[in-house]
C-alpha cells in the first residue's frame, strides 16, 4: 500500500515542489520538535490560573518562544524547499494560539469566550490563506456570531449574582486549574505522539491528483454550463442566438482539460421540431474563467454528501428538542396544589 | 452311591449352559412385599389411630409370611425336575447405558431375579425366619409401641427387602443394592435405641466398618465389568466358564491376574458384611440394637450375605490361586480368635454375638475347603439354632429387666414359665457345641473333615485348630446354659427396671407370653428338623447339598465318577497332573459319603492316618463333648439332682475362678478381647484422628486461607482502584486523554 | 495595511485553487491545529467551569477544522470544506445540548463547577 502510494507520489513528483522523505526528520528536527513542546508544556503550566502566585505572563512568554522554537524549526526545512506558507499564516496562527491559551487560562469565563471569538477570527484568517473564503465567512457568521454569543448569554445567565461587597469575587472553580501538572502533562505527551505521527505522516503522503482533473475545481464548471456561458458571452466569445452544444447524452460540450467549449447557433431540428445547437464551433475558455470557493464547495456539498446532510439535519432537530426538554423548567405540583389551582380556576370561571 | 460326581459335573458344567428359563413372574412379590410392608409402616407411623396399636408387627408378619409361603411354592417350582433348574425373572430395566456396539460398552442392570437352588434356599430361611422373629418382635417390642414401633418394623421390612435384593439379584449391581440396604437397615437398627450414646456409637461402627468392606465390593464390581463387560449373572458365568475349563485342564497361565483379584477385592467386601478378621469388631457391638434384629441381622441373614456372595460367585473364587486359601485361614483364625473370646465374657448376648462370629468363621473356612456345601449347610442350621439362641437371650432380657449378667442369674428354666425357653436353649446350645446328631454337629463335622481331606497351605492345622475351636465352642455355650438356666433360681433385674415397670420401683420379672413361646418352640423344632435334611438327599449331602450342586456355588470338579476331584487354582499341580494322566488312582472320597470313601490317596489328606470322613463324626462328637463336660466341672451343679435345685453358685464359681489365676493374663486378654479395639484405636484411629487434625488445620490455614484469598482480591483490588472512580469528570477526561495518546503511541510504533 | 487587504483579495479573486501546497507547508497548519487541539484538551482537564470545558470542546473542534481545511487545500477536494460544515452542525447542536445541560445543572446547584457532579448513582 505504502509503496503503491510512494509510487504515485513519485509520479506526481514531476509536476509541483518535489515531496519525498520518509520521516518526521524531513519535516522538522525531532530535537526541536520535543524541545518545543516541552517548552510550551512549561508555559501552559505556567500560565494555567492558580491562586496566590500567577505567573501567567510568564508562561505565555514561554509559549510564545515554544511556539517561535517549532515554527522556525518547520521554517528551516520548509524554507529549503522554497514552501515556506504565508506570512499570514504566521500572524494568523500566533494569534490563534495565544487567544487559546487566554481561553484556557482567563479566570473570567466572559473574557475566555470573548478570547474565543478571537480565535475564531484568527482561524478564518487561516481559513483564507487556505482558499476556502466560503468557510472563512461562514465560521465568524456561525461561531463568532451565533454559537459564541449564545454562549455569552448562558455565562450571564449562570452566574451567582454578586453581592454588594464582593463585586470582583471569582468563583474558586474558575480560580484554579485543577491538577494541571497531570494535565499539561497528558495533553502535550499527546501533542508530541500527535505531532510526530502527522509529520511522519505527511511526508509520506502522495500528491494529489492533477489539478485539472480533479473531480472540484475547474472540473465542476463541466457541470456549470450557465456561468460558462455568461463568462463566453462577457467576454464576447459568444453571439446572441448561441448556445453550448450538447452531446448525445444532454451534456453542455465542455472539456474543462482542454479548457474549451462547443457553441452554435440554436436551431430546430427537422424531424421532431426540437431546439438544436446547429454550425457548432469550438471556442477557447478565456483566462480568468475559473470555479470559484462557493461554486466548488456547493457542487461538493450537495452533490457528494447528500445523505450527510439528512443525518445533520436530523442531529440539529434532535440537539433542539433536547435543548427544549432540558431546559424546560418543570414545575411539579403536589395534589393539594393542583386541588387549590382547580378551585381557584372554578371559582374565577363565572366571573 | 458312588457315582454321584456323574451328576455332579454334570451340574457343574450346566452352569455355563446358555440362558436360563423366565420364571414365574409372581417371585417378584417375594421381593417386593416386605417393601409394601415397610411403606404400610410408615403409613401407621403417620396414622394416629394405628399409631398406637400392634398393627405395623401384624402387617409386617402377615405380609412376611406371604413372602415366605411364595418362596416356598418358587421351591417347588424351581426343584420340581430332576435338577434343580435356574430361572430368571425380570421386573423392570433398571440401568441400561450404552456407548458403543462392541460388547463391553453397555452397561446393563436389571431390576430382575437369578433364581437357582442357592438362591431358593437363602430366600427360604431369610423369609421363614424373617416371619418368625417378626411375630417374636410384636411382643418384644411392646413395650415401645408407638412411632418407635413403626420405626423397627419399617425398617425390619426394608431390610428384608433389602436382603431379598441381594439374595435374589439377578446382578451384581442389585446385590450391591441390598448389600448396602442391608448395611443401612444394620445401622437403622443397631442404633434404634438412639438415645444411648452406646448404641449410636455402635450403630456408627458398625456402618463404618461395613464401609470398608463395601469399597472392596464395589471395586470388585467394577473390576468385573471392566474385564468380563457384564455383571449379570447369567452372562458372567458363561464368560467364566472358559477359565473354569482352563482350571480343569490345568492350565493356570491361561486366567489372566485380573481375573484372579477380582475375587479378593469380593472378599474384603464379604469379611466386612461377615464380620471376618480384621472387621469383625462391630458384629459384637452391634448387640445394642434390639433381640430380635440381633437374631435376624446379626446371627441368621444379613452376616452370612458374605457367605452367599463367595457362594454366588464360586466360580470365580475357584479360579483364583489365592482368593480360596485366605477365605480359609481368615476363617479359621477368626473361628479361634472368637472364641476364645466369647469364654471370657459375662454378658450372655455378647457371648452369642462372637459365637456367630465363630460359626461364620468356621462357614468362610468351609467355603475355603471347597465345601461349598458344608459352609451353605451350616450357614442353615445355624441360621435356625442361632436365632433361637438369641430369641433365648432376648426372652431372658425382656423378662429380667435388661439383665444379660451370667453372673447375676441361675436357674431361669425352672422358673414359673420359662419352660420353654429352657427347651429351646438346651436344644440351641446343643446344636452350637456340636453335640452328635444335632443339626450343628453334622453341618459343622461336614466342615472338619474336608479341612483333612483337601489338599491346601496348611488346612491340616487349619482343621486341628477348627476342632480345638468346637472344643472351645462347647464349653462357652454350656457355661451359659449351666450359669443361667439351671442350678438355682435367682435373678437380679438389669438395669431397665425402670424404664420396663415404670409405675412401681418393684422388679417383677415375667415370663414370656404365647408370641416368644410360639416362635422358641418353632425354631427349636426346626433345628432338630434341620438335622434330619441332611439324610433326605444322602447321595448329595443331604438336602442342602442338593441346593447347592443345583446351583453356580457348586464345587467344580474335575474328573469323572471314581476319579472325580474337586478342583481349585491352587490345587493345579494336582489338577494338572490328573488332567495329564487320565487314570490316575485318585479315588472319588469327597463326594460318596464318609464310610464308603476308603483308602489313602495323593488327593485326600488324612487324619492321623485315617480316612476323615470316617473318623471325623467321633472326633469331633469328642471334642465337643469334652467342652460340655468342662464346663459342666467348671460352672455346672453337683450331681443329677443338683442340675435342678442345686446350690450350684458358690462352689462352680470358685472352680472357675479358681482356674483363673493359673492362667495367667490370658483370660483378662480374652475379657478384654484381646485388645483388639484398643488396638484398632492405636493403630488407625488415632493416627486418623491427628492425620485429621492436620488436615482440619491445613484445611483452615491453606485452603480457607486460598478460598478467602481468592474473596478478598476482589475487594483489595477494588479498594485499590476505586479513588480512580471518583465520579469527577476530569479524572475520565485524563483517562481518556492518556488513553488516546497511548493508543495514537502504540499505532505509530507498529506502523513504524 | 493596505498590502495585506489587497493580498487577501488577490487570494479570494483566486476563485478555484492556485498551485499545490507542499507537505512542508502543509505541516505547519497541521503543527497549529494539533497545538490548537492540545491547549483544548489541557483546558477541558484543567478548568472547572462547564462552561469554559465546553468552550474548549469547541476548542478542539476548531482545531479538526483547521486540519481539515488545510487537507483540503492540500488534496486540492473540496469535501475537506463540506466537513468543516458538518462539524460546524454538530458543534452547534452540541453547544445546544450543553448549554440546556449547563442552565439545568445550575438551576439545580447554584454552581457551575464540575465537581459539584461527582456522585455516581441516582
Amino acid at each position: 500500500m505504502q509503496s503503491v502510494a510512494r509510487s504515485r507520489a513519485r509520479r506526481a513528483g514531476s509536476r509541483g515542489p518535489q515531496i519525498r522523505g520518509s520521516s518526521l526528520s524531513e519535516v522538522i528536527n525531532p530535537f526541536v520538535l520535543y524541545a518545543g513542546i516541552a517548552l510550551g508544556a512549561v508555559g501552559v503550566l505556567l500560565a494555567l490560573p492558580r491562586k496566590r502566585i500567577n505567573p501567567q505572563v510568564l508562561g505565555a512568554l514561554i509559549g510564545a518562544v515554544a511556539l517561535g522554537v517549532v515554527l522556525v524549526g518547520l521554517g528551516v526545512r520548509a524554507g529549503a524547499s522554497d514552501a515556506l506558507p504565508n506570512i499570514y499564516f504566521y500572524v494568523f496562527s500566533a494569534i490563534a494560539l495565544g487567544s487559546c491559551l487566554r481561553v484556557i487560562t482567563h479566570q473570567r469565563p466572559v473574557y475566555a469566550a470573548l478570547y474565543f471569538i478571537l480565535a475564531i477570527l484568527a482561524s478564518s484568517g487561516l481559513y483564507l490563506i487556505l482558499s476556502a473564503e466560503f468557510m472563512a465567512f461562514a465560521l465568524i457568521i456561525i461561531y463568532a456570531g451565533a454559537i459564541l454569543i449564545t454562549y455569552l448569554f448562558v455565562i450571564m445567565l449562570a452566574t451567582e449574582a454578586p453581592s454588594e461587597e464582593e463585586l470582583d469575587r471569582l468563583a474558586d472553580y474558575d480560580a484554579v486549574a485543577r491538577e494541571p501538572m497531570v494535565a499539561t502533562g497528558v495533553g502535550f505527551v499527546l501533542l508530541a505522539v500527535l505531532t510526530t505521527m502527522l509529520f511522519s505522516g505527511a511526508s509520506q503522503l502522495p500528491a494529489p491528483e492533477s489539478f485539472a482533473s480533479t473531480a472540484s475545481g475547474d472540473a465542476v464548471l463541466r457541470d456549470l454550463p450557465g456561468a460558462v456561458e455568461k463568462a463566453l458571452r462577457r467576454a464576447g466569445l459568444m453571439e446572441d442566438g448561441e448556445a453550448i452544444a450538447r452531446d448525445a447524452d444532454g451534456r453542455p460540450r465542455i472539456d474543462p482539460v482542454q479548457r474549451v467549449a462547443w457553441v452554435g447557433l440554436i436551431g430546430e431540428d427537422p424531424a421532431s421540431g426540437e431546439p438544436v445547437v446547429v454550425n457548432v464551433r469550438q471556442v477557447s475558455w478565456p483566462d480568468d474563467l475559473h470555479a470559484n470557493n462557493v461554486q466548488a464547495l456547493a457542487y461538493d456539498f450537495l452533490n457528494r454528501h447528500p445523505g450527510t446532510i439528512e443525518i445533520a439535519g436530523v442531529i440539529l432537530l434532535m440537539a433542539m428538542l433536547g435543548a427544549v426538554v432540558l431546559s424546560r423548567r418543570q414545575v411539579e405540583l403536589d395534589e393539594e396544589a393542583k386541588a387549590r389551582q382547580a378551585r381557584h380556576l372554578h371559582v374565577e370561571e363565572p366571573a | 452311591m458312588h457315582n454321584l460326581a456323574g451328576p455332579l459335573s454334570q451340574v457343574a458344567s450346566s452352569a455355563d449352559v446358555g440362558v436360563p428359563a423366565q420364571g414365574p413372574a409372581w417371585a417378584s412379590l417375594i421381593v417386593f412385599l416386605p417393601l409394601l410392608a415397610c411403606a404400610l409402616c410408615g403409613v401407621c407411623a403417620i396414622v394416629p389411630a394405628m399409631r398406637r396399636t400392634k398393627l405395623p408387627a401384624w402387617i409386617t408378619v402377615a405380609l412376611l409370611g406371604v413372602s415366605f409361603v411364595l418362596t416356598v411354592l418358587l421351591y417347588q417350582d424351581v426343584s420340581a425336575g430332576e435338577h434343580a433348574k435356574t430361572v430368571l425373572v425380570t421386573s423392570w430395566e433398571w440401568f441400561h447405558l450404552s456407548w458403543g456396539d462392541a460388547p463391553g460398552q453397555q452397561f446393563v442392570a436389571s431390576f430382575g431375579f437369578y433364581i437357582d437352588s442357592l438362591t431358593v434356599l437363602w430366600m427360604l430361611f431369610v423369609t421363614g425366619l424373617a416371619t418368625l422373629i417378626a411375630l417374636y418382635a410384636s411382643e418384644y417390642m411392646s413395650h415401645d409401641v408407638g412411632l418407635g414401633y413403626c420405626r423397627f418394623f419399617a425398617a425390619f421390612s426394608l431390610f428384608v427387602f433389602s436382603m431379598a435384593c441381594l439374595v435374589m439379584g439377578d446382578n451384581l449391581l442389585l446385590l450391591y443394592l441390598g448389600w448396602e440396604g442391608v448395611g443401612l437397615c444394620s445401622y437403622l437398627l443397631i442404633g434404634y435405641f438412639y438415645n444411648e450414646a452406646g448404641a449410636v456409637a455402635a450403630a456408627k461402627k458398625a456402618f463404618i466398618m461395613n464401609r470398608i468392606g463395601d469399597l472392596g465390593l464395589a471395586l470388585g464390581i467394577m473390576l468385573t465389568f471392566w474385564h468380563f463387560g457384564t455383571i449379570q449373572y447369567a452372562e458372567l458365568f458363561p464368560l467364566v466358564a472358559p477359565y473354569v475349563e482352563a482350571l480343569k485342564a490345568g492350565d493356570i497361565g491361561q486366567i489372566p491376574l485380573v481375573v484372579q483379584a477380582i475375587p479378593l477385592l469380593l472378599m474384603v467386601g464379604a469379611f466386612g458384611k461377615s464380620a471376618q478378621l480384621p472387621l469383625y469388631v462391630w458384629l459384637p457391638d452391634a448387640m445394642w440394637g434390639p433381640t430380635p434384629v440381633s437374631a435376624l441381622i446379626h446371627a441368621a441373614t444379613m452376616v452370612t450375605a458374605g457367605v452367599y456372595l463367595i457362594a454366588r460367585t464360586y466360580p470365580l473364587f475357584a479360579v483364583s490361586e489365592l482368593a480360596l486359601p485366605i477365605v480359609a485361614w481368615v476363617g479359621t483364625l477368626t473361628a479361634l480368635l472368637s472364641a476364645t473370646i466369647a469364654m471370657a465374657q459375662f454378658d450372655i448376648k455378647r457371648i452369642m454375638a462372637y459365637s456367630t462370629v465363630s460359626q461364620l468363621g468356621y462357614m468362610f473356612a468351609g467355603l475355603g475347603f471347597l465345601t461349598s456345601t458344608g459352609a451353605a449347610f451350616h450357614v442353615f442350621t445355624h441360621a435356625f439354632f442361632k436365632a433361637s439362641l438369641f430369641l433365648c437371650c432376648g426372652a431372658v432380657m425382656h423378662g429380667f429387666a435388661g439383665q444379660l449378667d451370667l453372673r447375676r442369674l441361675s436357674g431361669v428354666s425352672f422358673m414359673k414359665g420359662w419352660g420353654i425357653v429352657g427347651i429351646a436353649m438346651l436344644i440351641g446350645c446343643l446344636n452350637l457345641a456340636g453335640f452328635p446328631l444335632t443339626a450343628g454337629f453334622f453341618s459343622k463335622d461336614m466342615i472338619l473333615a474336608e479341612a483333612f481331606v483337601t489338599p491346601g497351605p496348611g488346612y491340616a492345622l487349619a482343621g486341628w485348630i477348627l476342632l480345638v475351636t468346637a472344643g472351645l465352642t462347647a464349653y462357652y455355650t454350656f457355661r451359659v446354659f449351666f450359669r443361667v438356666f439351671v442350678g438355682p433360681q435367682h435373678a437380679e433385674p438389669g438395669d431397665e427396671v425402670h424404664a420396663h415397670d415404670g409405675h412401681d420401683a418393684h422388679f417383677h420379672p415375667h415370663a414370656p407370653g404365647w408370641a416368644i413361646n410360639s416362635v422358641l418352640a418353632i425354631l427349636a423344632v426346626a433345628s432338630i428338623l434341620a438335622a434330619g435334611t441332611y439324610f433326605i438327599e444322602k447321595e448329595q449331602h443331604g438336602w442342602v447339598g442338593k441346593m447347592v450342586h443345583g446351583s453356580t456355588a457348586a464345587e467344580i470338579v474335575v474328573g469323572e465318577g471314581e476319579h472325580a476331584v474337586r478342583a481349585a487354582a491352587f490345587r493345579h499341580d494336582l489338577v494338572g497332573e490328573h488332567a495329564i494322566h487320565g487314570e490316575s488312582h485318585e479315588p472319588a472320597g469327597d463326594h460318596a459319603t464318609p464310610e464308603e470313601a476308603g483308602g489313602s490317596s495323593i488327593a485326600h489328606g488324612s487324619f492321623l492316618g485315617m480316612d476323615p470322613h470316617a473318623v471325623m463324626y467321633y472326633v469331633s462328637s469328642l471334642f465337643g463333648i469334652a467342652g460340655i463336660l468342662t464346663a459342666a466341672y467348671l460352672h455346672g451343679p453337683r450331681g443329677l439332682f443338683g442340675l435342678f435345685i442345686g446350690s450350684r453358685t458358690e462352689a462352680a464359681t470358685s472352680r472357675a475362678d479358681a482356674l483363673v489365676p493359673a492362667l495367667g493374663p490370658l483370660v483378662q486378654w480374652a475379657r478384654h478381647k484381646w485388645y483388639v479395639d484398643e488396638l484398632y484405636d492405636f493403630l488407625i484411629v488415632k493416627p486418623l484422628w491427628v492425620l485429621s487434625h492436620i488436615f482440619h488445620l491445613i484445611d483452615q490455614l491453606l485452603i480457607d486461607g486460598l478460598v478467602d484469598l481468592m474473596g478478598r482480591l476482589p475487594s483489595i483490588g477494588g479498594r485499590s482502584i476505586r479513588p480512580s472512580q471518583s465520579g469527577v469528570l476530569h479524572g475520565y477526561a485524563v483517562g481518556m486523554a492518556s488513553g488516546l495518546a497511548f493508543l495514537l503511541l502504540l499505532v505509530w510504533l507498529l506502523t513504524l | 495595511m493596505t498590502g495585506v487587504i489587497d493580498q487577501i483579495g488577490g487570494m479570494l479573486a483566486q476563485a478555484g485553487y492556485p498551485a499545490p501546497m507542499s507537505v512542508l507547508t502543509l505541516s505547519h497548519y497541521l503543527f497549529v491545529s494539533a497545538a490548537m487541539f492540545t491547549l483544548g484538551m489541557v483546558g477541558f482537564l484543567t478548568r472547572r467551569n462547564l462552561i469554559i470545558m465546553f468552550l474548549c470542546t469547541e476548542m478542539m473542534f476548531q482545531a479538526a477544522g483547521i486540519a481539515l481545511i488545510a487537507a483540503s487545500r492540500f488534496w486540492l477536494n473540496h469535501t475537506g470544506q463540506s466537513f468543516v460544515i458538518f462539524v460546524l452542525t454538530v458543534a452547534a447542536a452540541e453547544a445546544a445540548m450543553a448549554l440546556a445541560l449547563v442552565v439545568l445543572l445550575f438551576r439545580k446547584r447554584e454552581s457551575l463547577s464540575a465537581e459539584e457532579w461527582a456522585e455516581m448513582k441516582g
